[in-house]
């Protein structure tokens, strides 16, 4: 049968990055895939000064280095475009100036190549990471916690995710990134705060659980924010000392993860009526990679009897396999788009979903 | 100069999508479509259907050339990071061109010595500004000065000295009358990156003329000083 081999950018928020992605034809999806070459580069020092990502910085940088990334990737497979069989980008959502750069580099290169063009929404690239690992079959009930989302989907296909619950205010990683700069942590702050955690109590500070025992599988950080803040206001005008913020940092953690665990088993159930039991419970985005979220959520999993399934950090952030994978996904069913398609700064992954403030969204 | 292969050119700096094709032989194909917003949908259908008026496949064209700027920065990254995808799928050049030279060289048909203004609506409050005079060896416009951002005021005393032409689609901007062509020519883009010696080639960078509008948070948001 042959394999699909395609090329995948990712530019929709501060990584920079281009992908080559293989798997068999013959197949489904569930047999996965493989990455043949990735190239990718993070933005991080470029937008640390300014304690978070600055769009117009963003996507200056994209500009710079994409197609030299694009050239190394080609090159680290050994392969030139004519071997391969489509050019995906994530259209959005993200950052419109970043995501541009993609989107332009992709349409260029497919019409010079004479290749299909696949236009991927960066949501549904986190949704199916978890597939190029192999051996995860549709529907699984996705936890998709990055910097910009927060939201619990059933995953019942590629272009068919049903939108269970979602952040009302801030997603998960936006809420560790602004605990990282009240605390001097520095950006970006997910693994800062982590690392600190692990020398703090996290009983020590009572910080509230928003939202939990409430009905649905919704979500809320920025109260937990301000109560970091006044927290760290009731210590008293001289700084905190470091193991103030140890401890500062382990109650933070441990709030989000009570938080994301106790609403990911209404998701659960909310999953369960209509798919019934058997399938997986899958995390992915950029949060992911937090240890301490990760086991919250594998125990949610065990309880119910489900399997657990997280790709590997470097697959949870931001990158261009995942980009390349849902491009294998999307042309195997033939799913490939226009060269005037109109990249989409915000792009839903479950149209039909009801709005919510912050969902869909991505902010710096 | 003639070119020994087709050249592409591609313009989406100012509120236009513009492609051109110019072959060895001296015939063009260009089309011009105006619009504000818009090109990163329009520009690579358009490029395909200005290749199939000439008669080409993609992989015929020789050199890309590009506006860099200065111009709105979506429009610019929306052209170079098409062109630079292109160079880098067909193994070919990809030569920057700036507004200006491409808005000067219009003017200096008609008045080969003459000074030349170039304004460019930021569209941010400010202008973008470079004189012109006459060509150099290769038939490039000469410049006297660097391209720079321009308050209104500014751009006005400089545009009011006597004999200078006037061009871009800052005059409009500045109530300072009659013009030049307010948008690059995209066969003119083609045929002055044939012109320029290899070793004076621009980039396909973009001229942004600005930085980031980005300031370091105070104190880096720490709650304490």
């Amino acid at each position: 049968m042959g394999a699909y081999r395609v090329l995948g950018l990712e530019t929709s928020c501060d990584e920079t990055a281009a992908a080559i992605v293989e798997a068999d034809r013959g197949d489904d999806g569930t047999s996965g895939g493989q990455t043949l070459a990735q190239a990718l580069r993070s933005q991080i020092d470029e937008h640390r000064p300014f304690g978070g990502v600055v769009p117009e910085i963003a996507a200056r940088a994209h500009l710079d280095i994409l197609d030299g990334l694009v050239a190394r990737a080609l090159a680290d497979s050994g392969l030139a475009l004519r071997d391969l069989d489509a050019v995906a980008a994530t259209a959005g959502p993200g950052l419109i100036g970043g995501v541009l750069v993609g989107v332009m580099t992709a349409k260029a290169l497919a019409l010079a190549s004479g290749l299909p063009f696949i236009a991927v929404n960066h949501l549904e690239a986190h949704a199916l990471t978890a597939r190029l690992q192999g051996g995860l079959a549709f529907p699984y009930l996705l936890v998709l916690a990055s910097g910009g989302h927060c939201q619990f989907l059933a995953v019942e296909g590629v272009g068919a995710c049903r939108r269970l619950g979602t952040t009302i205010d801030d997603a998960a990683g936006e809420a560790f990134d602004k605990a990282a700069k009240m605390l001097g942590l520095g950006h970006p702050g997910g693994p800062a705060v982590e690392k600190a955690a692990r020398l703090g109590d996290p009983a020590r500070f009572a910080l509230p659980r928003p939202l939990v025992g409430r009905p649905g599988c919704d979500l809320s950080f920025s109260g937990l924010k301000t109560a970091l803040r006044q927290t760290v206001e009731r210590l008293g005008p001289t700084p905190p000392t470091p193991q103030d913020i140890h401890d500062l940092c382990a109650g933070f953690q441990q709030a989000i993860a009570d938080c994301l665990a106790d609403r990911a088993r209404a998701a659960r159930h909310l999953f369960a009526q209509r798919h019934g039991p058997g399938h997986a419970l899958v995390l992915a985005g950029g949060v992911a990679a937090n240890q301490t979220l990760r086991a919250a959520l594998a125990r949610v999993a065990d309880e119910a009897g489900m399997v657990f399934a997280a790709p590997p950090p470097a697959l949870c952030t931001d990158n261009a396999a995942m980009v390349a994978w849902t491009g294998i996904e999307r042309l195997r069913l033939g799913l490939t788009d226009p060269l005037d398609f109109r990249a989409r700064p915000r792009w839903p992954l479950d149209p039909d979903a009801p709005p919510a403030t912050g969902a869909g969204r991505v902010k710096a | 100069m003639s070119t020994a292969a087709p050249t592409l050119a591609l313009d989406t700096a100012l509120a236009a999508c513009s492609v051109a094709v110019t072959l060895p032989d001296g015939r063009a194909s260009a089309r011009t479509i105006p619009m504000e917003r818009g090109q990163a949908e329009a520009l690579v259908p358009l490029i395909a259907s200005v290749l199939e008026e000439a008669g080409l496949e993609p992989a015929a064209v020789g050199r890309i050339a590009v506006t860099v700027g200065p111009g709105s920065f979506t429009g610019l990254r929306v052209g170079l990071a098409t062109a630079r995808g292109l160079g880098l799928a067909l193994g070919c050049p990809v030569e920057g061109i700036t507004v200006g030279e491409a808005l000067a060289d219009a003017v200096l048909d008609e008045a080969p010595d003459a000074c030349v203004l170039v304004l460019i609506d930021s569209r941010r409050g400010d202008l973008f500004a470079q004189t012109f005079q006459g060509r150099d060896a290769h038939g490039l416009p000469r410049p006297l000065d660097d391209p720079r951002a321009l308050p209104p005021d500014a751009a006005r005393a400089a545009a009011t000295q006597a004999g200078i032409l006037l061009v871009g689609d800052g005059v409009a901007r500045l109530d300072l009358g009659e013009a030049g062509p307010a948008l690059p020519d995209p066969v003119r883009v083609a045929r002055l990156a044939g012109r320029r010696p290899a070793d004076a080639v621009r980039p396909p960078v973009p001229l942004y003329l600005r930085p980031p509008d980005a300031r370091p948070a105070p104190n880096g948001g720490r709650l304490w000083a």
